[in-house]
């Protein structure tokens, strides 16, 4: 065997491997995949993994009886042109369902809100194409960058919900965003406590995904 | 009771000698006077340029609005006379041209009308700033003009409020602080705050609000005062001082250089003294052993020629000090331009009486042995032909102890940092006893050389010739070449590195976030190809199946393994890249994936080559091979990578983003952002000009200051070797004078003299060169943190340069005694 074609069959086996975890669990009750996509809101900048949200929430969702694992896939100053970009990346999850939170790094830039939602939408597309049950998160801008540009920007989460018919969170940071208590000293990323409330915030959304999601595979 | 006409003859009948040792004691002053109280005015100008870059004394700091308690003390201290202040605010806002269809991303910079405390903004019209930043004005950066359209007189949109563009910014003091930033400046006047109403709850604003306080202020216990009653973890208070500042670390490498240089300075003139004294007291021999011989005891000698050397060490003080205070009239003329126009150059009262206190000082230690060794001449010595033989007793070691304590006491002193002082002087007595001993060996051998022709035996003869002081003069000629090689060793590496860190093609566009297809549509606007770098990040998970600890990692001070690194695919190094372990990035030997790290990750971590690191790539584990370990020279402002994995695997289908940085003409820059921001609006570039301007100027002043100090230590090479050659003049004559009685011409007494000062400067040379070019790659790689670069050709130039000027003097020296007729100087040796 040449050296190259084991590499090939090496990496053929490690995404096997990766692709086939679930498939071999032998829980009779196969754990749904959550994917949180998403920026540093999502990866949790400053926090341990186990307090940002994501985790939270796998921990709030397992209690409240339902057989999931949430992957935190946020990453820190990721813009909606990066998350749309790595959207097939994370598709080697397998997620079932994918709660996209982007976008608050383009406002944070400027970028043309027209240009978000053209990227937002991509994304939305190759999810459905997969089946994944897309939670949309909406996002808000902070009030010093004018509030034509605010309200440009709002808009697209609103007029993207409604396009796709996606579970829709009006804005993931509600009751946490500028409370110096729930935050970090940056005044933008949220702290432990911020998580939590997040986690809790965003749970009912998920639920609803979940009920989705099994109503989806009953039919299929 | 003095004599003083025995005192006065001495002082006049001192020739060559006691010019030679007055010049050493004056460059010792100057250079102390000169290079504390110049050095006192860089730091002084450096922390005002430190200053002037964070526009105040004390810096409050937050990203909240700043609290009540904190705004109390600051109104305390202002109400009470100890303090100005000034509001700033900064934020970042989308605004819009007049008929509202263009916008873009702008930093808003809100000051109060006391703004800029130190430096002054500078507008395109000359104008004065703050008389045109008036209600309802705008002042905002070219690239925003050139990217909206716009010119000065249009409208703009700031938040609610429409603003007419005034003027444009050219230079800001404080911008250099905020090094990246993501869109053009505009100033916009304290009055319109309210009006562009977008201060408000859900607000992400830089909050500041500065202090200037009057000359004197102890700005650390007023920093301390306000930080007591600051938000812990949410308001910051820094001074001027401590405030990060990326330019300090190459501020801090030129301060730490000059007062090298004023040490070897002081240094060299120290062994010029001492040599010259030895030398002038050696012609005095003779009359000492006479004085001695009518009786004078060797307290009347010793305490004559106190005072002669006395005399004229205040001579050369008084010099140094006129000197000092010439060169601080000159200064404004050496520097005009280089350092900032309204700079007091003044040579503080301070630096002038530690200059004074330090050269009598050095004077005294190193005047010490030569006049010490005055109790050694025998009355007897009248009647013989050679000098009193050497003996090291106690005093001798005694005064090298002085001396040593002085050096290092000096040292530790100048240099503030007591681990390098230590080194330092370790290193220097470590150069010296390494030119002692490979004299010695040199010399060793070269006394075994069979040599048929008369000349260069007799040259080579000249050498052993008993009291010579052949080896002495070579150790301290060797060793002050070596600090004087070293010096323009490492001054032409730092200037060098400064240059290569931002040379003239600096790239001063940054683009991030490109995504993979757009790399050809972004070279094809740039119309250049720039090398692209892909960015994969990720979280490094575990270290042969250890888990990384994050809570102890994020403990840490410096960097950690627990954040989130940039991972890149390549097959080559970046040039200033070299191998450290493994002599290619990737092996033949390691099956799978395989990665190479840097080396500031092993500082982190021991790893070692087939160690395996599993990653976090965006959700999905990936596991490496250490294949091999890289090092980089930390000197310029280039991407650089921890991890790299090789391009043809796993990571090339990663989610990444690609980075790019190009160099763009100056008046281009806008054009080339819109063209960029208009076909890939997920592009965003940082236009790192001004900075980049500001900082390159700064560098290059400093380098200029540097230059000049080191010629103070040339100066002093160059006394040392005259000194040292006068120093064996008396012997020469006798020997000359022999040679001729026996019947040799002047032109075979030149070429032996010739003969012997070319293989004294040869080996001087040699052993100088050899040990500078260690000593200096030491310095530069260890202390200074720069690449070093040999510079053969400089190096063999001033080799040769040191060996004519040895030489050269020699003949000189040697020329007089040629011309003087034997039987003068064999009566005078018989009939004194």
């Amino acid at each position: 065997m040449t050296f190259r074609s084991r590499t090939v069959l090496f990496i053929t086996l490690a995404v096997l491997a990766v692709s086939a975890a679930p498939a071999l669990s032998t829980d009779p009750d196969p754990p749904i995949t959550i994917v949180a996509m998403g920026d540093s809101l999502t990866e949790g900048l400053g926090v341990p993994e186990e307090r940002a949200y994501p985790a939270v929430l796998e921990q709030n969702l397992q209690k409240a009886g339902y057989p999931v694992k949430v992957i935190n896939a946020g990453i820190s100053g990721e813009t909606s042109a990066g998350a749309l970009s790595r959207a097939e990346w994370i598709l080697r999850l397998k997620p079932d369902i994918l709660i996209l939170e982007t976008g608050a790094n383009d406002g944070f830039r400027g970028v043309e809100p027209e240009a978000v939602k053209k990227n937002i939408a991509a994304i939305i597309r190759i999810l459905r194409k997969r089946d994944v049950v897309v939670v949309l998160a909406g996002m808000k801008m902070v009030k010093n960058l004018g509030e034509d540009y605010i309200q440009a920007f709002e808009d697209v989460y609103q007029t993207l919900a409604a396009d796709f018919d996606v579970i829709f969170i009006p804005f993931i940071l509600e009751g946490v965003a500028g409370d110096p208590a729930l935050n970090r000293d940056d005044g933008i990323h949220p702290n432990a406590d911020g998580y939590r409330k997040v986690a809790a915030h965003v749970q009912p959304y998920v639920e609803k995904a979940i009920g989705r999601w099994r109503g989806r595979e009953a039919d299929g | 009771m003095p004599h003083s006409r025995f005192i006065f003859r001495q002082l006049t009948r001192s020739g060559n000698q006691a010019a030679v040792f007055v010049l050493c004691v004056t460059l010792s002053i100057v250079t102390l006077v000169a290079v504390n109280g110049f050095g006192d005015s860089i730091s002084r100008s450096l922390l005002r340029d430190a200053r002037t870059l964070h526009s105040g004394d004390i810096i409050l700091h937050a990203h909240t609005p700043l609290s009540r308690p904190l705004l109390d003390a600051a109104a305390d201290l202002e109400r009470s006379g100890k303090a100005q202040t000034v509001r700033i605010y900064e934020f970042y806002s989308v605004v819009r041209s007049g008929m509202g269809d263009d916008s873009l991303l702008a930093d808003i910079k809100i000051a109060g009308p006391a703004y800029p405390f130190y430096g002054r903004v500078t507008l395109a019209s000359g104008r004065d700033f703050q008389s045109v930043l008036t209600p309802g004005a705008a002042v905002v950066e070219r690239p925003l003009l050139d990217r909206m359209g716009l010119s000065v007189g249009d409208p703009l949109k700031v938040g609610e409020a429409t603003l007419t563009i005034r003027d444009v910014v050219v230079h800001e003091p404080d911008r250099p602080v905020s090094f990246l930033s993501f869109g053009p400046r505009v100033f916009v006047a304290m009055s319109d705050l309210d009006k562009l109403d977008l201060l408000k709850r859900g607000s992400r604003v830089r909050h500041y609000l500065l202090l200037k306080t009057p000359e004197g202020t102890d700005l650390e216990r007023m920093a301390d005062r306000l930080r007591s009653v600051a938000v812990p973890g949410q308001e910051r208070v820094e001074t001027y001082r401590t405030a990060r500042s990326r330019i300090k670390g190459f501020f801090d490498n030129f301060l730490f250089f000059l007062a090298l240089i004023g040490i070897f300075t002081l240094l060299l003139s120290g062994i010029g003294i001492q040599s010259a004294l030895t030398a002038l007291l050696k012609e005095k021999e003779r009359t000492i052993a006479a004085v001695k011989a009518m009786g004078g005891t060797g307290r009347f000698v010793i305490g004559h020629y106190i005072a002669v050397v006395g005399i004229l060490g205040a001579i050369g003080t008084v010099l140094g000090l006129v000197l000092g205070f010439a060169l601080q009239w000159a200064m404004p003329t050496l520097f005009g331009g280089l350092l900032p126009d309204d700079l007091p150059l003044t040579l503080s009262f301070r630096a002038m009486l530690e200059g004074l206190v330090l050269g009598v000082m050095a004077v005294a230690l190193f005047a010490f042995l030569p006049l010490h060794r005055l109790r050694e001449i025998k009355p007897g010595a009248v009647f013989r032909k050679e000098s009193a033989g050497r003996r090291r007793g106690l005093p001798f070691y005694l005064a090298a102890a002085a001396l040593f304590l002085f050096f290092t006491a000096m040292v530790l002193w100048q240099l503030e940092d007591p681990r390098i002082g230590i080194w330092f002087v370790l290193g220097i007595s470590g150069l010296i006893l390494l030119t002692a001993l490979a004299a010695a060996a040199i010399l060793a051998g070269l006394r075994r050389l069979p040599l048929r022709a008369l000349a260069p035996r007799q040259a080579l003869r000249g050498l052993f010739r008993p009291g010579n002081a052949t080896r002495a003069t070579i150790v301290t000629l060797g060793a002050a070449l070596a600090v004087l090689f070293s010096i323009f060793l490492v001054e032409k590496n730092l200037d060098a590195a400064f240059v290569r860190s931002y040379p003239a093609d600096a790239p001063n566009l940054f683009f991030i976030d490109i995504q993979p297809d757009q790399t050809a549509g972004v070279s094809e606007l740039l119309g250049t190809a720039p090398r692209y770098y892909p960015v994969i990040r990720s979280r490094l998970l575990s270290v042969n199946d250890e888990k990384i600890d994050r809570e102890r990692e994020r403990k840490r001070r410096r960097d950690n393994l627990a954040r989130t690194f940039n991972l890149t695919y390549r097959d080559y190094l970046l040039d200033d890249e070299s191998m450290l372990e493994g002599n290619s990035l990737f092996r033949d030997d390691i099956d799978g994936l395989q990665v190479s790290v840097l080396d500031t990750v092993v500082d982190m971590r021991p790893m070692a080559i087939g160690d395996r690191l599993e990653f976090n790539i965006q959700g999905v584990p990936v596991t490496a091979a250490v294949s091999s370990i890289r090092t980089r020279t930390k000197e310029s402002i280039k991407p650089f990578f921890y991890f790299v994995f090789p391009e043809d695997s796993l990571l090339k289908h990663a989610p990444q983003s690609i980075f790019t940085a190009v160099r763009v003409p100056k008046d281009k820059i806008g054009e080339t952002q819109n063209r960029i921001a208009d076909r890939f609006p997920n592009i965003t570039a940082i236009d790192v000009t001004q900075a980049i301007a500001d900082f390159a100027d700064i560098v290059h002043r400093l380098s200029v200051v540097v230059r000049f100090f080191t010629l103070f230590s040339l100066l002093a090479g160059v006394l040392i070797i005259v000194s040292s050659v006068l120093a064996t003049r008396f012997a020469r004559t006798q020997e000359a004078v022999y040679f001729k009685v026996l019947g040799a011409k002047s032109r075979f007494v030149l070429t032996v003299f010739t003969l012997e000062n070319l293989i004294i400067g040869l080996i001087s040379a040699a052993l100088a060169l050899a040990i500078s070019q260690t000593g200096a790659w030491i310095i530069s790689v260890r202390v200074l943190d720069i690449a070093y670069r040999p510079y053969p050709g400089a190096s063999l130039l001033m080799g040769a340069a040191t060996v004519l000027l040895v030489v050269a003097v020699g003949l000189s020296a040697s020329l007089s005694i040629l011309k003087q007729r034997p039987v003068i100087f064999l009566r005078e040796q018989t009939e004194e």
